[in-house]
């Protein structure tokens, strides 16, 4: 190991912000040691508004995690997300000199390079180039093309990339605590590592992780990203919907969301009303079940209904075999695998960590899934480190996914 | 002047207005509107007391269930008041004939009231005539049976209603100071809803220079709320005008004047001699502007009188939603049931397009179930026929030689109190503003995320709530 075998995960989610601390075993296994949260301010979908407080609360949530945990943390990876990251599919080419036939790692990098060089608004940065597919002179599927012999070597990568000040903000944060990062990594791909399992990568699967501010997803292929996005609606939008349609104050909307909330429409009896109790500052009122339902209904499957507009445009939905699989806070709303499946049409399962063993009220939860992904995502980028044989070590610096074998 | 195409004498009546006094209370205010003479309308008195028709002075009575109730009255149950009224039906029905508007006077919480006031309404609306329900509910201090047994009767007269003045007992008692003769307090109960009444038919009345419509009357009154807002004021002097909106709106049924404000449609009638002048007329509108909330319907009805020594009177008819106060929740919640209900109002053959509609005319009690299907051509039928086109309205079937005669029926429509879309043309009173529970809020409709950057996707800003959004689509 190259560096220390703790590898901690963090996410600034709107709604709060979680640090899982991981240990990981000689043959890739990865036991959760503890974790540590703190509630979130100063984030509005998923981007910081406010530093001074965010990093306020990334310093609970370590502290928190540190306890929890009993380690210390002296390194994270940390998980970016919010409207502007943008992705793009792009392919990059490059002729083997003539002189000699077979591929080598050099080829392998420069194509990403190729594959790089799109025009992308200059305030942006990449965040992560993952490589689809290898063709060697038009042979299609080559997963490993070191080592083959060829004239002309294509790469098609799944390039994400986002404003560079807006990302520097989330990073700020927990630089400020004094830890050093290790990786920053786009949402959706950190959940997609925890939820997904290699055969649901290759049979196609959507990831779709709805957290508190925006709703991040991602598209496996053939085992590769084929399609990601971000969309800055999540589980806040639902509860100021509650709030405002059915006039509470925001607190209890959201305490109404997480208690009784529910997409399942007529299920219940007609204008069966669910009271709540008077608070300060708030007089008690009763609501009516169907009411709230519809609500909650009509915004969830507006989210599938966008997202899936969103994959369509890439890849037919019938090619993707494993279905969708929800994750994040929001996924915890009953029913919502139903309107799910209703909107996809495909299998829809709700997340369960892979390959990991800890504290079952941690893996159980899919609000850390995201925390526990970039653990995984780290551990696997370190795998990769160990064993530079396989690609060339400039491409791992980029930061890509790589395509595991087998 | 409302006048009625009679079916055969053809002669433009004026309108023949049926008081009904059902009940003790109902006889006791007929009695009394009796004395104090109105001659544009007809009076009947019925009770299943024998002794209480005995005692009065109205003209026509009519025992009702003599075999049922021997005369004795009901014992405060409507089970027995109805089946009186069952039984004495064809009375009541040959007494309801040619009627065109009906006034059904009661206090509900007793058998009389409750049993048969529902079956008395109904009757009167399948002879053709416009109901107005003019009813008490019960102090509650007489107990909950009474009050239980008062909605139900509420619910089943506005059910057959075209609208209903309800007043609360409860809030009546503050007219007479607390140390007023138990007899005292429910006489002046009495005298204001006669004095209801007797505003009403004025209204109704019309005439020069200013007139009231039946339909705006219907449009404030049956909105499908449950508690009406009476007041009414008479001054005489300099200041007259101000005066005698001072005391209409000292009503204890205005809350003086606050529940103006939450009431949706409100008809200002103002009657004085022909001294009355507009600048009087304009300040009392102003000074009731004050009172009466921006989206509130105002209709303004002036009469002048020929009498130069009448003085200036001042009436405010109004309806707010019960649900504001904690009043009658579940009565506001029954009353809403009949509103869509349509009736063929012509007992006599009416135009086609009238006549097609009837179809359905004998409903079962209760049905809420056809509401929903109204067909919304109905609407534009009723009110597209304003007091003018009356050719139009009244064709075929009478030779009517109505000078400004008002199709009265065809203004029978009650607003829904449901936010239907009613295609109604601009003149006319549209439906009030109704209250309720949700999405009135377009503007702020993106709460927390306001100062936020918005997430626009294809056009639109997913920071709205989705509801209001799909709302606004399928509009």
């Amino acid at each position: 190991m190259a560096r220390s075998d703790i590898l901690v995960g963090v996410e600034v989610g709107t709604s709060k912000v979680c640090a899982v601390v991981g240990e990981t075993g000689r043959e890739g296994t990865l036991r959760i040691l503890g974790v540590g949260s703190a509630p979130s301010r100063g984030v509005r979908k998923g981007e910081i508004v406010d530093i001074a407080i965010a990093t306020e609360c990334v310093h609970d949530a370590l502290a928190d995690a540190e306890t929890n945990s009993d380690a210390e943390i002296g390194s994270v990876s940390v998980a970016v997300t919010g409207s502007h990251i943008r992705s793009f599919n792009s392919r990059g080419a490059i002729l083997i000199p003539s002189e000699r036939f077979e591929i080598d790692e050099e080829d392998v990098s420069e194509v990403a390079v190729k594959a790089r060089e799109v025009n992308i608004p200059t305030e942006n940065a990449f965040l992560h180039s993952i490589i689809q597919h290898y063709y060697v002179d038009g042979q299609d599927g080559v997963l490993n093309p070191i080592g083959m012999v060829g004239r002309r070597l294509e790469a098609d990568y799944h390039i994400i990339h986002g404003v560079k000040t807006r990302l520097q903000n989330t990073l700020r944060c927990i630089r400020e605590n004094g830890v050093q990062l290790d990786e920053v990594v786009v949402n959706s791909l950190a959940s997609a590592q925890a939820v997904l399992d290699q055969h649901q990568k290759d049979l196609g699967a959507v990831v779709i992780d709805m957290g508190g501010g925006v709703t991040d997803y991602i598209v496996y292929e053939n085992g590769a990203v084929r399609h990601s996005g971000v969309l800055a609606v999540g589980g806040d939008h639902i509860s100021n919907d509650i709030s405002l349609g059915l006039r509470i104050p925001l607190t209890r909307a959201e305490k109404l969301k997480v208690e009784e909330g529910s997409t399942v429409l007529g299920q219940g009896t007609p204008g069966e009303m669910i009271v709540l109790k008077n608070d300060a500052g708030f007089s008690g009122k009763e609501v009516e079940r169907e009411m709230l339902n519809t609500i909650i209904h009509a915004r969830v499957r507006e989210m599938f209904e966008l997202i899936r507009k969103g994959i369509e445009s890439e890849i037919p939905l019938h090619l993707l075999g494993a279905g969708v699989v929800l994750t994040g806070g929001c996924s915890l709303i009953k029913g919502i695998k139903d309107v799910a499946e209703s909107v996809f049409d495909l299998p829809v399962s709700l997340a369960r960590e892979a390959g990991v063993s800890g504290p079952k009220s941690v893996l159980n939860n899919p609000q850390y899934s995201t925390a526990i992904g970039l653990i995984k995502f780290t551990q696997a980028l370190r795998a990769e480190e160990e064993d530079p044989g396989l690609f060339g070590s400039v491409l791992q610096k980029i930061g890509g996914i790589f395509r595991r074998k087998g | 002047m409302i006048s009625y195409p009679r079916s055969e004498a053809g002669e433009p009546a004026s309108v023949q207005a049926l008081v009904l006094g059902l009940g003790n209370a109902g006889v006791h205010l007929v009695d009394r509107l009796t004395m104090s003479g109105i001659a544009e309308a007809e009076f009947i008195a019925l009770n299943t007391d024998a002794q209480s028709l005995a005692s009065s002075i109205t003209q026509t009575k009519i025992a009702l269930g003599q075999k049922v109730t021997r005369g004795l009255g009901t014992g405060g149950d409507p089970e027995v008041g109805y089946e009186a009224a069952q039984e004495s039906l064809g009375e009541i029905r040959s007494a309801l004939e040619g009627a065109q508007i009906v006034f059904l006077c009661t206090g509900l919480g007793g058998g009389t009231g409750s049993g048969v006031a529902p079956v008395i309404a109904e009757s009167a609306r399948e002879a053709g005539a416009i109901v107005i329900s003019i009813v008490t509910s019960p102090f509650s201090f007489e107990g909950k049976r009474r009050s239980a047994q008062a909605r139900e009767g509420l619910a089943g007269v506005a059910e057959f209603s075209h609208a209903v003045l309800h007043f609360e007992n409860d809030r009546m008692s503050e007219l007479a100071s607390p140390r007023a003769g138990i007899e005292e307090t429910f006489s002046i109960s009495d005298n204001f809803l006669g004095s209801a009444v007797i505003s009403l038919l004025e209204i109704l009345r019309g005439g020069a220079p200013l007139p009231v419509g039946l339909a705006d009357v219907l449009s404030v009154l049956g909105g499908g709320s449950a508690a009406a807002l009476f007041g009414r004021g008479e001054a005489t002097g300099d200041n007259r005008a101000h005066e005698a909106l001072e005391r209409a709106l000292k009503s204890p049924l205005l809350d003086r004047g606050r529940l103006l404000a939450e009431s949706h449609a409100i008809i200002s009638h103002i009657s004085g001699p022909a001294s009355l002048s507009f600048a009087e007329v304009a300040a009392i509108m102003r000074e009731l502007g004050k009172h009466v909330a921006d989206t509130a319907q105002l209709f303004l009805g002036v009469t002048t009188l020929r009498d130069t020594n009448s003085p200036v009177t001042v009436t405010l008819v109004g309806n707010y939603a019960a649900g504001d106060l904690d009043a009658q929740p579940v009565v506001e919640h029954h009353a809403e049931r009949p509103a869509p209900r349509q009736r063929p109002t012509f007992a006599a053959p009416a135009p086609q397009h009238e006549e097609t509609e009837s179809a359905p005319a004998p409903r079962p009690r209760h049905t809420p179930a056809p509401v929903v299907e109204e067909p919304a051509p109905l609407f534009s039928d009723s009110t597209e026929e304003p007091a003018e086109e009356v050719p139009e309205a009244a064709p075929a079937p009478v030779p009517t030689p109505p000078p400004a005669a008002r199709p009265v029926a065809a203004r029978e429509h009650r607003a829904p109190a449901a936010p239907k879309p009613q295609p109604q043309p601009a003149g006319p009173p549209t439906a009030p503003k109704v209250k309720q529970e949700t999405l009135q809020f377009e503007s702020v409709a993106r709460g927390r995320f306001e100062k936020s950057e918005p997430t626009i996707v294809e056009g639109e800003d997913l920071d709205v709530p989705t509801f209001l959004r799909m709302r606004g689509k399928t509009r």
